[in-house]
């Protein structure tokens, strides 16, 4: 295989790679601003020049040229190269920032010019703490500048779109951002205009950054220059904690950070995966942080009353145990794979029947990328459990004949499967995330649902995919596996925690479990107790013994998810 | 200026905002010719991107300057985005985005013609006027405006009327006969200028307007390279 010396260190390359990154893949980290692994490489912040060389060879013979003392003689390029742009060839030789005081002072230097126009704001930029000109200034930059001079003014807070901020000043010119919308999105909305120490980005006259994935400029850009408008002055970085999850904004299964601070989701930034969303998510589903803040369902409830839970454990049990009718039972694409599965148990402890769950899919509301057609995260999960999408007609027959009603996470009045009037004489058992869903005021039992981000748990994207959910917020009666996940075991440093820790605010956390403990606790006092350490035993054993979930054990997901078997076409 | 009195600057275009038109729809059409131009700058490039600086200079001849809605009609006909050639209009100097006078001074203040007393000249044609760079004359005939670099440092000071003839090695009677030049409508012809290289044939004078100095003599260029 072909070889490159690094620092004096031989690595072997696969040929067709690009320095930089190879460097980046090997772990040597080389200053970089404008390139990024998605965009074409313009080589045009310059930070991440390396001095590069290659043997010198005999014009004659071909032989290496060796010096007095037997070693090759290298032809230096006569200019630092950029190693975002430098195409590996065998035999070169490198020497990066590590290894050379002259290739350090260029960086340094290429820094300091950098920083002549930037603010320097760093005390009130939205990107301090998660900024690469504040990381990279730091790390290789000079100690202060030697520009003593009023700074290039340009355009301040400038509205880009509904969802974008600009602030030029701040801006480095690095272009990822105008790349993105040109190679990525195409929709070709900004353009660098002007010139020199006085260019920044912008959209053409009169238009709008409207694209509908315009905010992954706020995350490609390396300087504060570009903003969520919906974040801006919400939070520092360092008071939130980042968790990696999955997003439950449709059936792509987007991989998200979630951003908590004091027990609320304040920002969601996509998380990379080349096999799901790249780099990307849709600015759609970022906005939906709300959701899992605001109108919440809290404490459980009997008849509409506040109960403890245990009271709505015992109403929950009897009223399955008592039914005279048939029992129903509605699976959701809302709910994680493990719920699903637990309700199928509990279904079968009672006899009853999971009629299937409620579809969102809307053909025409995708956009063929990011965006599915499907607004509902886990279908594909419910189908892999035999849980089939719900005919409304179906349910509304064997309505008749029934007598208890459960429904997992949804809301079928709402999706319009079943009207109010239908649940006459039906008693409905109810998991529900928020105060707002319309089946509550049906409901006999309600159990306030942990969502997406508050719960562990697998979802199976359209494509096959199962990816696994991690607790970002804390809810009201954390149990050790919540604990567990979030890392905040029972250790001393983790009780005391700092003010800006994600269990420090009570005020913030809803009451309400995850499927994964209120269906065991129903199963115990149906007689059936189900005998699981958490959810990740659940998967444990549905890995095991259901073909359709092969190999979706949690260590296997880990954070990029796993690639489950086709199953092909639902019977 | 007190702390607070500084109002940042607006871009020139709001994102989003009404933009004022110039030109009327009707105006923005190529006329047979035109559109034979157009199609063999597309014709030089492998791709239509190529083509955008000779679309904009084209419109740029037809229109006087480039409005908005010109630049979005350039960027139609050849089919590239809107916001890219309006980046490209916005890079250069020589693409006019406002409305100028009908005789454009760019007057260079670059390195060269600065310590050659370039500012001198810039701030004698602002006198002469009565108005200051970036601004044009009561009734449309001269703007001034500061330019970077325009490639004739031999010659500094120097200033390049209209995009077109460069008038070298000014002085102040230099500004003033240009000014009652164009005045009566007579634009400056292009003028050649000397390079070190002709020193011999000017008797080691590579200036015209100054008497002959050793120390600004070049040696031949053969007898600088090794």
């Amino acid at each position: 295989m072909p070889q490159v010396f690094i620092d004096g260190q031989p690595y072997e390359f696969e040929e067709g790679g690009k320095l930089l990154q190879f460097c980046l893949d090997q772990g040597i980290e080389i200053p970089h601003f404008c390139y990024h692994p998605a965009l074409s490489v313009p080589a045009n912040c310059r930070q991440c020049q390396v001095k590069a060389g290659l043997p010198a060879r005999d014009r004659a013979t071909g032989e290496l040229v060796t010096d007095e003392n037997g070693l090759p003689v290298i032809n230096y390029f006569p200019k630092p190269q950029t190693s975002c742009s430098l195409d590996l060839v065998d035999g070169m030789v490198v020497h990066t920032q590590y290894d050379s005081e002259e290739v350090a002072a260029i960086q340094a230097d290429n820094l300091e010019m950098m920083l002549i126009n930037h603010p320097l704001d760093c005390p009130i930029c939205d990107q301090a703490g998660q900024c690469p000109l504040q990381n990279q200034a730091y790390k290789y930059g000079p100690e202060g500048s030697r520009f003593e001079f009023e700074k290039v003014h340009k355009p301040k807070r400038v509205q880009l779109g509904p969802n974008v901020v600009l602030d030029a000043e701040r801006c480095i010119n690095c272009t990822r951002c105008t790349r993105f919308t040109a190679e990525v999105t195409e929709s070709h909305q900004l353009s660098i205009v002007n010139r020199g120490d006085k260019n920044y980005p912008m959209t053409a006259p009169g238009q709008i950054l409207d694209d509908p994935y315009s905010m992954n400029v706020c995350d490609l850009c390396p300087v504060g220059a570009l903003t969520e408008d919906y974040f801006r002055f919400k939070a520092r970085v360092w008071e939130m904690s980042k968790t990696p999850s999955v997003s439950d904004f449709g059936a792509k299964g987007i991989n998200v950070d979630y951003w908590v601070r004091d027990n609320q989701i304040l920002r969601i930034t996509p998380r990379a995966n080349l096999d799901v969303n790249e780099y990307w998510m849709p600015d759609a589903a970022r906005l939906v942080y709300e959701r899992y803040n605001e109108n919440r369902l809290q404490g459980a409830r009997v008849n509409g009353a506040a109960v403890a839970w245990e009271t709505a454990y015992d109403e929950a049990a009897r009223v399955l145990k008592d039914a005279d009718g048939s029992v129903l039972f509605l699976g959701s694409a809302w709910a994680t794979v493990e719920d699903n599965y637990l309700l199928t148990k509990l279904a079968d402890t009672v006899g009853g029947e999971v009629l299937g769950y409620i579809p969102y899919h809307e053909e025409g509301r995708g956009d063929g990328w990011l965006i599915s057609d499907d607004r509902a995260p886990n279908a594909q999960g419910c189908e892999r459990l035999g849980i089939r999408a719900l005919d409304a007609s179906l349910l509304q027959s064997k309505l008749a004949g029934a007598s208890v009603l459960y429904v997992l996470d949804d809301d079928p009045v709402a999706a319009g499967v079943l009207s109010g009037a239908d649940l006459e004489g039906v008693t409905v058992i109810l998991h529900a995330s928020h105060a707002t869903n319309e089946t509550l005021p049906h409901a006999a039992v309600a159990f306030p649902a942990a969502m997406c981000v508050e719960t562990i748990g697998t979802y199976v994207n359209e494509a096959g995919r199962a990816q696994r959910l991690r607790p970002a917020k804390m809810i009201r009666s954390m149990n050790r596996s919540l604990m567990m996940a979030m890392g905040t075991g029972q250790s001393r440093i983790d009780r005391g925690g700092t003010p800006f820790d994600r269990w420090h605010d009570v005020t913030n956390k809803v009451d309400c479990l995850p499927g994964w403990t209120v269906i065991p606790e129903l199963a115990d006092r149906l007689g059936r107790p189900m005998h699981y350490k958490g959810p990740e035993r659940v998967m444990d054993e549905l890995a095991e013994t259901n073909p359709a979930f092969t190999g979706a054990t949690y260590p296997a997901m880990d954070l990029l998810g796993v690639a489950l078997e086709d199953i092909g076409e639902p019977a | 200026m007190t702390p607070n009195s500084f109002i940042s600057p607006q871009p020139a275009y709001v994102p989003g905002e009404p933009v004022e038109r110039h030109v009327a729809d009707e105006e923005l059409v190529w006329t047979e010719d035109e559109q034979q131009q157009i199609a063999a700058f597309r014709a030089q490039y492998p791709t239509h991107d190529g083509a955008v600086m000779k679309g904009l200079w084209l419109a740029q001849d037809k229109f006087g300057w480039l409005p908005p809605e010109v630049i979005q009609f350039v960027a139609e006909t050849l089919e590239i985005p809107y916001a890219k050639v309006y980046g490209v209009a916005t890079f250069y100097t020589q693409y006019f985005k406002e409305q100028k006078g009908q005789f454009v001074l760019d007057v260079c203040t670059c390195f060269s013609c600065q310590v050659c007393g370039g500012y001198d000249i810039l701030h004698y044609l602002e006198d002469q006027l009565g108005i200051t760079k970036g601004e044009t004359t009561d009734g449309g005939l001269f703007t001034i405006q500061e330019a970077e670099c325009l490639g004739a440092c031999g010659s500094a000071p120097m200033l390049q009327v209209t995009n077109g003839p460069y008038v070298h090695n000014l002085t102040t009677e230099k500004v003033d006969a240009l000014l009652a030049d164009l005045r009566a409508g007579n634009m400056p012809g292009f003028q050649s200028v000397t390079l070190p290289q002709d020193e011999d044939e000017l008797g080691g004078n590579r200036r015209s307007d100054t008497d002959a100095v050793t120390t600004y003599q070049t040696p031949p260029v053969s007898e600088t390279l090794h």
